[in-house]
């Protein structure tokens, strides 16, 4: 997977266009994955109270 | 420690209400978050192929975020305690307990790197399209510099969709329902006050 867009400019040469779009998905599963994490730390953390 | 590193308890409703946030700071809130959803969507939808004349609705909304930044920036200096936002290492060794817990502020410092990266580079991107509030100049920059630029405008919407989706869920699990309706009402009731500090000298951080 690629982390960066890559182009180039009229005499050719490479030039960055920005971040690759793929790594949306990249995000959603970090997001999602914090989530389980927690859902399982609160599952078997003991009480404070 | 005192609870009072804020102004939690200052103009109650009620007698056992404490007032959390002003209607002023709930009112950026929310439309804070309805111009960050409306970037997100019109900025990452079309890469998702849904195709739509976004370019229009994204820099507006963008427009309205740097309005409601540089207002938050303004009456966090001026008329709040920015200190009740400050992050310090005694606050894990001693469990203090302030307006915010740990988790808090570090959610609040990592919006603010995104937030802050967002509307740096966008509206430096706003020289590239056509708007009746700047004369399009593409060649501000050159090609390489234009590149960081996306790059770092790309990261801060990827980190957005992380943080989005992290702060949504810590906002609606029931251990934190009380923040969630004091940013929609305003109040905690002392109870869950009482609870909260109880709560946060027993280790537990919050992790909202």
């Amino acid at each position: 997977m690629e982390i960066f867009r890559m182009g180039r400019d009229i005499w050719g040469r490479p030039v960055l266009e920005g971040v690759s779009w793929h790594l949306i998905w990249v995000a959603v599963g970090l997001g999602v994955a914090v989530i389980i994490g927690h859902a399982v730390y609160r599952a078997i953390r003991p009480r404070s109270t | 420690m005192a609870v009072a590193a804020d102004r939690i308890g200052e103009l109650p409703a009620r007698p056992d209400r404490v007032l959390r946030h002003a209607g002023v700071d709930r009112l950026v809130h929310w439309l804070t978050a309805a111009c960050v959803l409306t970037l997100m969507a019109t900025g990452l939808l079309p890469h998702l192929g849904v195709q739509f004349d976004w370019v229009g609705i994204h820099w507006i909304a963008g427009l309205a975020l740097v309005v409601l930044v540089i207002f938050h920036i303004l009456r966090s200096v001026i008329w709040q305690r920015l200190r009740t936002i400050w992050f310090s290492i005694a606050e894990l060794r001693t469990h203090q307990v302030g307006k915010y817990s740990v988790a808090q502020k570090l959610m609040h410092h990592a919006m603010t790197v995104m937030v802050l990266c967002a509307v740096i580079t966008g509206v430096l991107m706003l020289k590239k399209i056509r708007t009746p509030l700047l004369l399009r100049d593409p060649y501000l920059f050159g090609a390489d510099t234009w590149g960081v630029i996306y790059v770092v405008h790309g990261l801060a919407a990827l980190s957005a969709i992380t943080l989005v989706i992290v702060h949504v869920y810590f906002g609606l699990i029931p251990e934190n329902r009380m923040y969630l309706r004091a940013m929609i009402t305003g109040w905690m009731s002392r109870s869950e006050q009482r609870a909260r500090v109880a709560g946060i000298r027993a280790g537990d951080k919050h992790l909202t």
